[in-house]
């Protein structure tokens, strides 16, 4: 009976890995500041800082279960984020990119969508038909973005955005003392929108299928370069929505915004339970492998921690999440 | 799994106790110990001239027995606006700041201002409108206009000297930029180029493309140059000592030496740097960088953690001095010291040109 028990508890433990990361952290992070790191107001700071990443991890999530990898993600940002700002500024600002003309507030969205989704657009089709290594591909499309970005934004910083643009990002709702992010209900919205996609579309079961064994993808009749193309082209639209809200929240884009996002992104998406292996990964646990990352980044400023000891922690974390999920598949196999 | 959950617990864990008790900070957010608690925000530490002026910080910061508080951005203003967040919530209020981008300073000052703090910027300037946001707020940091026009002249002394390798006082130059856009590039450039014509010179720009301030990219960038513009060009400028070495390095793998050093270096085609950093002076010690220009890390590094020192410690009066610098009275050509609204808010520290009869070559 206590064997039983004890199966059991292993199995919820293993299931819900990620989830009990983050609670042990929570904890512990609760325990040495005596509470005062979980304020509204630093739960707040924390769903602010990780808003922008969680689309863009969403989206490498998502390519990491076909068994792929981005390593466009911080450059296609960077360029989506300006491309949004472009069509953002105000008017008669003497260095806009278009001076004196005044944009609809749809049309920095739509510009920063169009631009991610070509993007990813380009990766999927260099990977599927292309038949490229995705880490080639995107090594080499990292580049091109950041070519364009330099020569669309001609390495100015883009700034001095609407107000109305910058309240996309910036804006809260709800009683003074409870106030919740506008990011806050994006990220649900479009978690709920990447669930519905993997858990319960066709094509959500064939990446995970793909992800699992394309050979055997294929020989079942599914189109593997469609649906590769696809998931590409969905990471790309998400990049764009992260660039958007990257420039609103900024309030500017230069040559530097999301510099490094890719790494944030595959570490977080990685902790929380996506295998590099393909075929495995839940929106709930990419989730809270972002705000794992997150929280662990805020608890070390809160902790006081001197940025160069930053780096071995965070360093460290990825390397064990890696080696863990590399060890559990490895049994599996 | 598991074990998962408990080397990330572990790790955080002991990360934080450590630093919570050993490392002389505290983990708290307000000053229950009486202790002051600053915070640096870094852009990045990844440039020689940023370390010196982190390092310079915490030393300050051990003499006045005050916590501080370093983080370092990566250059990502997302991540900067973050960790002030963070400091702030948990009870930082005063902050000296090298800030990922200039317009990000304003949306940074309205968010210490709403908790009644303050905060001193050096490296990129705030713009005139952060510091606009109150009286509390500073710029301690030194004219790159100013840089630029030093390293002009020190190239115009080095063919004023040896006319024959300026022929028609023509200056033929490469150019190696920092990251485009960022204000040191811009103002330092413009500086160069209008000292060099102030003095009578014709500059040529054979070349001009950025290194990101970075030895490693600019030493490939000159090896291509040379390959294709060999003979054509008579002085390398940079931006920063860090891309000078690079190009340094470069000339000599590509044999532009020489025996004789009697006009400051070995090298036949003289380079010049800006910073000052001790790699720079060393080089120049040894024949090979011919010059460059004294960018004050220590001195911006006091300017800037002094006055906020004296704020939170509330001693501070306008028009204080902070750290050997006076406030300045007189507004100059470049922003955010040219509205006179908030001029007594700036602390100039000078660039200082730095050749083989400088002082502070001499005692470095």
């Amino acid at each position: 009976m206590k064997d039983t028990r004890d199966l059991k508890l292993k199995q919820m433990m293993s299931k819900y890995t990620t989830f009990v990361t983050f609670v042990v952290l929570l904890f512990v992070l609760a325990v040495l500041t005596r509470g005062r790191a979980l304020t509204w107001d630093s739960i707040k700071t924390l769903i602010i800082a990780e808003a922008v990443r969680a689309f863009a991890s969403l989206g490498v999530g998502m390519i990491i279960i076909t068994k792929g990898i981005d390593l466009s993600i911080g450059y296609v940002v960077c360029l989506t984020a300006s491309v949004a700002a472009s069509f953002a500024q105000i008017p008669t600002y003497e260095t806009a990119l278009y001076y004196g003309h005044s944009f609809p507030l749809f049309m920095p969205i739509l510009m920063g969508l169009v631009a991610g989704g070509l993007f990813g657009l380009f990766n999927g089709v260099l990977v599927a038909y292309g038949k490229l290594p995705p880490f080639i591909a995107t090594l080499g499309t990292m580049s091109i973005a950041r070519g364009i970005q330099l020569i669309y934004t001609k390495a100015a910083i883009v700034s001095s955005l609407t107000p109305k643009f910058k309240a996309i990002a910036q804006n809260s709702f709800g009683p003074s003392f409870f106030q919740i992010p506008y990011l806050a209900v994006y990220v649900v919205v479009i978690a709920f929108i990447v669930w519905v996609l993997l858990r319960h579309t066709k094509q959500g079961t064939n990446f995970y299928a793909i992800g699992g064994n394309a050979q055997a993808a294929r020989v079942s009749g599914i189109n593997v370069e469609k649906d590769l193309v696809c998931v590409y082209f969905y990471a790309g639209l998400l990049y764009g929505c992260a660039g958007v809200l990257l420039a609103s929240r900024l309030a500017l884009a230069n040559a530097l915004t999301a510099n490094g996002m890719e790494l944030d992104a595959i570490a977080a998406v990685t902790v929380g339970g996506v295998s590099q292996n393909g075929g495995v990964g839940t929106v709930g646990g990419m989730i809270i492998g972002i705000f794992t990352m997150g929280l662990i980044n805020y608890g070390m400023s809160f902790l006081a921690i001197d940025s160069y000891y930053q780096y071995l922690v965070k360093g460290a974390i990825i390397i064990v999440a890696v080696f863990f999920d590399m060890k559990k598949y490895a049994k599996r196999a | 799994m598991k074990k998962l959950a408990l080397v990330l617990a572990a790790l955080i864990a002991l990360g934080g106790m450590a630093f919570a008790s050993g490392g002389g900070q505290s983990s708290g957010g307000g000053s229950s110990s009486g202790q002051v608690q600053i915070a640096l925000l870094m852009r990045n530490i990844d440039e020689q001239f940023l370390k010196d002026y982190s390092e310079s910080v915490r030393k300050l910061a051990a003499e006045k027995n005050v916590a501080l508080n370093v983080q370092d951005a990566r250059s990502d203003g997302a991540t900067q606006l973050t960790q002030l967040q963070t400091l702030l919530n948990q009870g930082y209020k005063y902050f000296v700041i090298v800030p990922c981008v200039s317009e990000l300073s304003e949306q940074m000052n309205q968010l210490i201002q709403a908790k009644g703090g303050a905060a001193a910027y050096s490296n990129i300037q705030p713009t005139v409108d952060a510091l606009k946001v109150g009286k509390n707020f500073f710029f301690a940091s030194s004219p790159e206009f100013v840089g630029g026009r030093y390293q002009g002249q020190l190239i115009a002394d080095y063919f004023d000297k040896n006319p024959g390798k300026a022929p028609g006082k023509a200056v033929n130059m490469l150019l190696i930029l920092g990251q485009l856009g960022h204000p040191a590039q811009v103002n330092r450039e413009a500086g160069l180029l209008a000292e060099l014509k102030t003095r009578g010179y014709t500059v040529n720009i054979i070349a001009r493309d950025t290194a990101n301030w970075t030895p490693d990219q600019s030493q490939q960038k000159m090896d291509a140059w040379i390959a294709a513009y060999r003979g054509k060009f008579n002085v390398v400028a940079a931006q920063n000592d860090g891309m000078a070495l690079g190009a340094v390095e470069s000339l000599i793998q590509n044999g532009f030496t020489k025996s004789d050093s009697s006009d400051g270096t070995t090298l036949t085609v003289p380079v010049l740097g800006i910073d000052a950093t001790q790699d720079a002076i060393n080089s120049m010690k040894e024949n090979k960088l011919y010059a460059t220009v004294l960018q004050d890390a220590v001195g911006q590094s006091a300017s800037a953690f002094d006055v906020v020192y004296q704020i939170a410690s509330g001693t501070y009066k306008a028009g204080n001095a902070a750290g050997g610098t006076p406030a300045a009275t007189t507004p100059i050509d470049e922003a955010p010291a040219n509205d006179a609204s908030i001029i007594g808010q700036c602390y100039l520290v000078p660039f200082v040109p730095v050749d083989k009869n400088s002082t502070y070559y001499k005692t470095h």
